[in-house]
């Protein structure tokens, strides 16, 4: 089986609702998603999201790099066989550099996952034939939006309701303890709190800002300050009394190996697309549970149910999961691109997919209905 | 505190979304185009084809004092509130047929849709909870039917040359209908009130079901939703 063909979706999916964090305001998602299809008919989807603050890449490079390097380096060529390792597939993935970026991360993730749910798909056999699940169900945390103390009560509240027991709470904006109070009194005192401040913090600051919150029984704080110098992170952690997760500064392996060598964190959070795919990510997982690191499978803001689905099946195979992040579906997006939905329920419950490849169908006349740009992707 | 003013205060708010939008004004001064209209009445067609699958389910979890209600709602769906009655998915078909529409796709839609409500999982613990995000999504629906269906039903008679027997399911939703929409709020108190919720969880639980709003997105779609909210409607 080869690949002949496919097309390159730079969406623009509306919000239901609008989200903030330090770093960014967003209303809608800028997911690029690849189709590819095989010489016997047979279609993947994959998706990457862009963060210029995160690998470097954009909309533009994304779509750039999937045309002009990494397209031609998979077409044309005997896709591998779908079986219980998934080493064939990440080799047979190129890894494109240069270009001024950190990584072209988000672009591999597309690719890499397109051609892994046509491989397995057209086998008729689920992505969990290599990522095969350790666990029935894969619980979701929540994440509380950057806003006002009021907006975040009722978010909050929001989450109580939906039966969410740990939750991850934007920080580095606004008034913090007055929000991080508001949780708190919502969510009772069993709920497991985390910050994420998205590198906002000054190093020199850091430290005071955690302090100020730490009252609030927080289990671990998330990129309190930017990716930089990996010592800053090391003195960071050594003087501070919460475990810290890095987020932003775990881009690449070897980032990977630097922050484990420097033990500059107790969590990795480790995102498909910004680790340039389920190979990538998985072997980052490794390692970290290796060096004793915790690990939570997370998300880009507005991942559609593509890659909610390849996060599912990574998050269902480690044999230790801190937390998950993802499959916020149309609790985020105002519509979603698959048939059946893979948002997680009730207590943040998502449960295994078992369909063939990543277990979803996805819907292309929704890609189309959302694409800004639409690239046809032709063998040559 | 959830009551009757808060309640009416966020149908408001929404319909009064609707009905500034450009969408919904193209269709009232006639700058729509034939397809903006076909698309608007099979978009209608398309939300409210499986009304009576809805309200059964609303019916199943009402309280005592307002199952009698809920019990004739879903009776008139079904066409058999009173002898003439016909039921309300028939309207929609009648009207489809009248707009020249292919009925089979917008079925068909309406079938996708209901399916994924069905297989989502759910987000609350509870029926009660579930059930509560579903009424007020249709007492919403009802409310403001009951203040903007004879506009609709006039701009599609003057505009997309709609007999007016043709826009029997606008008629029967239309400002006659507003003691119907006001019994929808005193169900949805009711509920509130039988069923325990603290005004805390039953507000959350009624922003969460009209975060978005339902009517332009139901009637024009995602994306004329989403200009609405960049132009700062919302």
């Amino acid at each position: 089986m080869k690949l002949v063909g496919g097309t390159v979706y730079a969406l623009k999916i509306p919000f239901a609702e609008a989200f903030r964090h330090s770093s960014q305001d967003r209303a809608w998602s800028d997911a690029v998603v690849l189709r590819v299809v095989s010489d016997s008919g047979v279609e993947g989807f994959g998706e990457g999201l862009p963060r210029s603050y995160v690998t470097g890449e954009s909309v533009e490079i994304m779509v750039r790099r999937i045309v002009e390097d990494l397209w031609p380096g998979v077409v044309g060529r005997e896709l591998p066989a779908a079986g219980p390792h998934f080493d064939s597939i990440d080799e047979f993935i190129p890894n494109p550099a240069g270009g001024g970026v950190i990584a072209h991360n988000a672009s591999r993730a597309a690719v890499e996952l397109a051609v892994a749910d046509c491989v397995y798909g057209g086998a008729g056999r689920s992505l969990g034939l290599a990522f095969p699940p350790v666990r029935p169900t894969v619980r979701y945390s929540g994440v509380i939006t950057a806003g006002s103390v009021e907006q975040t009560r009722k978010i909050a509240t929001q989450m109580r309701l939906i039966g969410l027991s740990a939750v991850k709470v934007k920080v580095g904006l606004g008034d913090d303890v007055g929000r991080l109070e508001a949780v708190r009194e919502v969510l009772g005192p069993q709920a497991s709190l985390r910050l994420d401040a998205n590198g906002a913090w000054p190093p020199g600051d850091a430290l005071a800002r955690v302090a100020a919150l730490e009252r609030f029984g927080i289990d671990c704080v998330e990129q309190p300050i930017p990716r930089g110098a990996v010592v800053e992170l090391q003195r960071f952690r050594a003087a501070c009394s919460i475990p810290v997760m890095v987020d932003e500064s775990l881009i690449t392996m070897a980032d990977a190996e630097v922050l484990i060598e420097a033990r500059a964190a107790d969590f990795f959070n480790v995102r498909i697309s910004k680790c340039g795919g389920m190979a990538p990510s998985l072997r980052i997982a490794t390692r970290a549970l290796e060096a004793g690191i915790g690990v939570q499978v997370g998300c880009q803001v507005g991942e559609t149910a593509i890659l909610s689905s390849a996060g599912r099946h990574l998050a269902a195979a480690l044999p230790s999961l801190a937390y998950a992040e993802g499959s916020f579906g149309t609790l985020l997006l105002a519509e979603d691109v698959s048939i059946d939905p893979v948002r997680f329920g009730h207590g943040g419950a998502g449960s295994l997919l078992k369909g063939p490849g990543l277990g979803i169908r996805v819907r292309t006349p929704v890609l189309e209905k959302y694409a800004v740009r639409q690239v046809e992707l032709r063998c040559c | 505190m959830i009551n009757r003013d808060y309640l009416e205060s966020q149908f408001a708010r929404n319909t009064d979304e609707l009905v500034s939008c450009p969408e919904f004004r193209a269709l009232e001064d006639g700058s729509a185009s034939p397809d903006q209209y076909d698309a608007f009445i099979a978009n209608v067609i398309r939300a409210h084809l499986r009304s009576p699958q809805i309200v059964a389910f609303l019916f199943a979890l009402a309280p005592p004092e307002t199952a009698e209600s809920l019990e004739e709602n879903m009776l008139e769906e079904l066409g058999r509130g009173d002898e003439a009655g016909t039921p309300h998915p028939s309207l929609l078909k009648d009207l489809a047929a009248a707009a020249g529409l292919l009925l089979g796709p917008i079925e068909q839609m309406a079938v996708i849709d209901l399916r994924r409500l069905a297989t989502e999982p759910l987000l609350y613990g509870t029926l009660k909870e579930n059930g509560l995000a579903a009424l007020t999504q249709v007492c919403a629906f009802e409310w403001m039917l009951s203040r903007t269906s004879s506009r609709v039903a006039m701009a599609l008679t003057r505009h997309r040359g709609l007999a007016l027997e043709n826009l029997e399911w606008f008629t029967l939703h239309s400002e006659v209908d507003i003691q119907h929409a006001e019994e929808g709020l005193n169900n949805l108190l009711s509920y509130i009130r039988y069923y325990e919720f603290s005004d805390d969880d039953a507000q959350s639980i009624v922003e969460m079901a009209l975060r978005e709003n339902l009517f332009i997105k139901r009637y024009f779609g995602e994306l004329s939703l989403a200009s609405v909210r960049a132009r700062g409607v919302r």
